[in-house]
């Protein structure tokens, strides 16, 4: 037997920085106050951990953290292991064992009579279960395409998932993780977006939209009782992009939709699916979930969000323990419709540049959503090319699982993003649409950061480009 | 036959049946005690379809990348748990219908079918000592329960003939190697098997239901639709 | 800690280019990050007034201004921001400003 080669590992050592959730407790936030948002303390934490983890495991994750036979065919199907082929430590095998092997050792049997038999152990102290936070929250963007390569069925992304929410409760988290969290435990949106502030945008968007299509009947209209249409949003586009409201706003009215935006209960997205902490993750959703009920609509839908398509359409109900009632759809699904019954028109020569889709590793491998948007998006531009490989078995903008706010584990995101690069490359395209917002992002820092010629849209962008808007049928008048 | 070799054959392979059942059943008690989570959504596809599908993932090797790129590695899965398969048969053949070892055809394709899996026995364990992520990842049981496995397929080829009379050797090897096996098992990696069935079959269900699995063109058109087909 | 070195200068920022001690600012470290960064030689009076107002706001509040803000006190459009920052008003102004990064999904 060759001596055991030592190879370099990718695993970040970033070191816990408990400065934010210090500056929370001193500022008596409610949330902290009542123990729905955990901060650190030092102490027992490791026989918490091993509390919750043997309070918390469900059938799935007992059979898919005893079923691994360690036979290593998912490594090719992450884009950290590929991107560092000689780094062991970036296959999706060795990150889920160091969850299963404290799993062997505490609540299976062989590993507890002979831990030494199948790697079972730890963690020691504080710093293994920082070093665990490390390998969960930072070098894995949980998109689940090893859950679609394991010959076994075990679902790695699920278990990155679990563990991330043992150790957020143990205040064991990224400090982007925690200011998130904080903020929309806070204010019910994950950038601390005041009413008003959301208010006045919305009417500045209403008065943009107004001026472009020179009609004043256009509304954008906040808790309307009975509207059909519930239109919940990212924060990202009341704080900083809030294009893609107007051109929500102009389809919704050229196609003569009855809807509303709710004042309260209008973030789509939820941290707690990147934290792995389900009770933010039912809080949320079932904000949204309760303005639906409040303003009797009979529909709910979700602007171009990945992750909050999958926790709100998906994962929320459950969290939540709340039974779906209303037909929950992205608007990309609305678009489609709209579409096909012919209530807007559209010119596809409007988008003549070379577009390819992006798919969301949320809304392809955790939802249901494939097809949809690659129907739109042929009837709206003129040069739509598939990426290699795509649909569920694309691979993640690099920015998934929350890492956009997580900026210790940047450098080695971006290197990683060497695959994305390439296979963005390949297509040619000159713009690549996705309908998730935190794609964009992810999609962006790759572009830019490998020096791609190339932009990033999303579903809405083009369609309102394309939209034919009767009365007002001129190119020029399409300004935002 | 001695007297050894068919107490072997008899008695301690019954009674490692026996225990293998045991254990099983307690580890499978143990399992249904975790609990399930309700599914509150309104499905996008069929969870039964998305459930088979995935349980028939075994034998697609080109449902997945992983093994439509490696189609050497799915032949070896194959080509080894055939090996497997064949060698159990054995083990009831020899003590219960030893007839037909007697037909040279039988004894000479058990052979073959087991020389492979010796064969790609072999080529594993080759590359889980050479593979750096395997090596990284392997635990000595992984190492023990093929090593182990290996060794059986080699008394297994030489056992099949059943001739007691000529060598009992090769017999008494291949069946205390079984007798082994069947206690340690419950303890091993070998009994991924076990839990094959639930691991796919949780995860077919959720994808299933979401409408991921089976992949699109094999699903009901009025089911793909998220919440369309409300009642 | 990373750095960015440009025209003989060291900047310190965090992994993302955000300015690592934003209290150091200045108008130099301003150009530079904008040319670093976001590709541009030199600010115009339209930069510097997106800038300043960003920069002012992040100050009295300790938080980065909605784009609506940016916009009421400058008087642009929205489009104009994007035409002016290339990386948009949070990855682009924000960070010519010297401001941590903001949170959440941007």
């Amino acid at each position: 037997m060759k001596r055991r080669k030592t190879t370099p590992s990718g695993v970040v050592e970033a070191p816990l920085d408990p400065r934010t959730q210090v500056r929370a407790k001193e500022e008596g936030l409610p949330s902290v106050n009542e123990g729905r948002l955990r901060t650190y303390e030092p102490g027992d934490n490791v026989r918490r951990f091993l509390g919750l983890l043997s309070s918390r495991i469900t059938r799935s994750l007992a059979v898919s953290l005893t079923a691994c036979v360690h036979c290593g065919l998912c490594a090719e199907s992450c884009h950290y292991f590929l991107a560092r082929p000689d780094d062991p430590t970036m296959t999706p095998v060795w990150k889920a064992d160091q969850i299963r092997k404290i799993f062997k050792r505490h609540v299976d049997w062989t590993g507890r009579v002979a831990p030494w038999w199948v790697k079972a152990g730890g963690p020691r102290d504080d710093e293994d279960l920082n070093r665990l936070k490390n390998i969960v929250f930072g070098s894995c963007s949980a998109c689940r395409r090893c859950t679609y390569n394991c010959p076994m069925g075990v679902d790695t992304g699920l278990l990155v998932r679990f563990t991330r929410g043992l150790l957020t409760e143990l205040g064991i988290v990224p400090e982007g993780v925690f200011n998130v969290s904080r903020d929309q435990w806070e204010t019910g949106n994950q950038m601390a977006v005041t009413e008003t502030d959301y208010l006045e945008t919305l009417e500045w968007m209403r008065d943009e939209v107004r001026t472009e299509l020179g009609t004043d009947a256009i509304d954008i209209p906040v808790d309307r009782q009975g509207a059909d249409i519930l239109y919940t949003i990212n924060p990202r586009e009341i704080k900083f992009d809030p294009r893609s409201i107007a051109h929500a706003a102009k389809i919704f009215h050229t196609a003569g939709e009855s809807w509303t935006l709710p004042n309260w209960g209008w973030d789509q997205t939820n941290f707690g699916l990147f934290s792995g902490d389900d009770k933010l993750g039912a809080y949320v959703a079932r904000n949204v979930y309760e303005a639906a009920e409040r303003l009797r609509t009979k529909r709910i839908v979700i602007s171009e969000c990945g992750h909050g398509y999958r926790s709100t359409r998906w994962e929320g109900y459950t969290w939540a323990g709340y039974d779906q009632k209303l037909p929950t759809e992205s608007v990309v699904v609305t678009l489609k419709r709209y579409l096909e019954d012919g209530r807007i028109a559209v010119d596809r020569t409007r988008n003549t540049e070379p577009v390819t889709f992006h798919d969301s590793c949320n809304i392809a491998r955790s939802g249901d959503l494939v097809e949809e948007p690659r129907d739109v998006l042929r009837r709206v531009c003129t040069d739509f090319r598939e990426m290699f490989p795509n649909r569920r078995e694309n691979f993640c903008c690099t920015g998934g699982g929350g890492l956009l706010s997580m900026a210790e584990y940047r450098p080695l995101r971006l290197e990683v993003a060497k695959i994305k690069a390439d296979q963005l490359r390949a297509t040619g395209a000159e713009l690549v649409c996705t309908m998730c917002h935190n794609c964009v992002d992810g999609l962006n820092d790759v572009i830019k950061h490998y020096k791609l010629p190339m932009r990033v849209v999303q579903v809405l962008e083009l369609v309102s480009n394309a939209l034919v808007v009767p009365g007002t049928n001129e190119r020029t008048k399409h300004r935002l | 036959m001695s007297d050894l070799l068919r107490i072997l054959e008899n008695e301690v392979q019954i009674a490692a049946l026996v225990f293998l059942a045991v254990v099983y059943t307690t580890r499978l008690i143990w399992l249904f005690r975790f609990r399930t989570r309700k599914e509150r959504t309104i499905a996008a596809g069929r969870a039964s379809a998305g459930a088979g599908y995935s349980l028939m993932n075994v034998a697609m090797p080109w449902a997945m990348e992983s093994t439509r790129k490696r189609p050497g590695l799915y032949a070896q899965f194959v080509f080894f748990h055939l090996g497997v398969a064949t060698a159990i048969t054995a083990t009831f053949i020899i003590p219960y219908a030893p007839g037909l070892f007697k037909v040279r055809a039988v004894v000479f394709l058990f052979q073959i079918v087991i020389a492979a899996a010796f064969l790609v026995g072999l080529l594993r364990l080759v590359r889980r000592l050479t593979n750096p992520v395997l090596r990284q990842i392997s635990s000595p049981d992984d190492y023990f329960s093929l090593i182990l496995l290996v060794l059986w397929f080699a008394a297994g080829m030489l056992a099949v003939p059943n001739e007691p009379e000529r060598t009992e050797w090769p017999l008494i090897l291949f069946f205390g190697l079984t007798a082994f096996f069947l206690v340690y098992v419950p303890f091993s990696k070998i009994c991924h098997y076990l839990y094959y069935p639930f691991t796919r079959f949780y995860l077919g269900r959720s994808l299933g239901h979401r409408g991921a699995f089976p992949p699109a063109g094999t699903k009901r058109p009025e089911a793909r639709r998220a919440g369309e087909n409300q009642a | 800690m990373a750095h960015i070195e440009i025209e003989g200068r060291r900047i310190e920022v965090n992994e993302e280019g955000f300015l690592a001690h934003p209290e150091e600012w200045t108008e130099e470290t301003a150009r530079l990050l904008a040319k670093a960064e976001e590709g541009l030689d030199g600010l115009t009076a339209e930069h510097w007034a997106v800038v300043k107002f960003i920069r002012d706001y992040y100050l009295e509040k300790n938080l980065a201004p909605m784009v609506r803000k940016m916009c009421q006190a400058t008087g642009f459009p929205l489009m104009k921001i994007y035409d002016l920052f290339p990386s948009g008003p949070a990855k682009g102004a924000c960070k010519v400003a010297g401001l941590p990064k903001p949170d959440g999904c941007v």
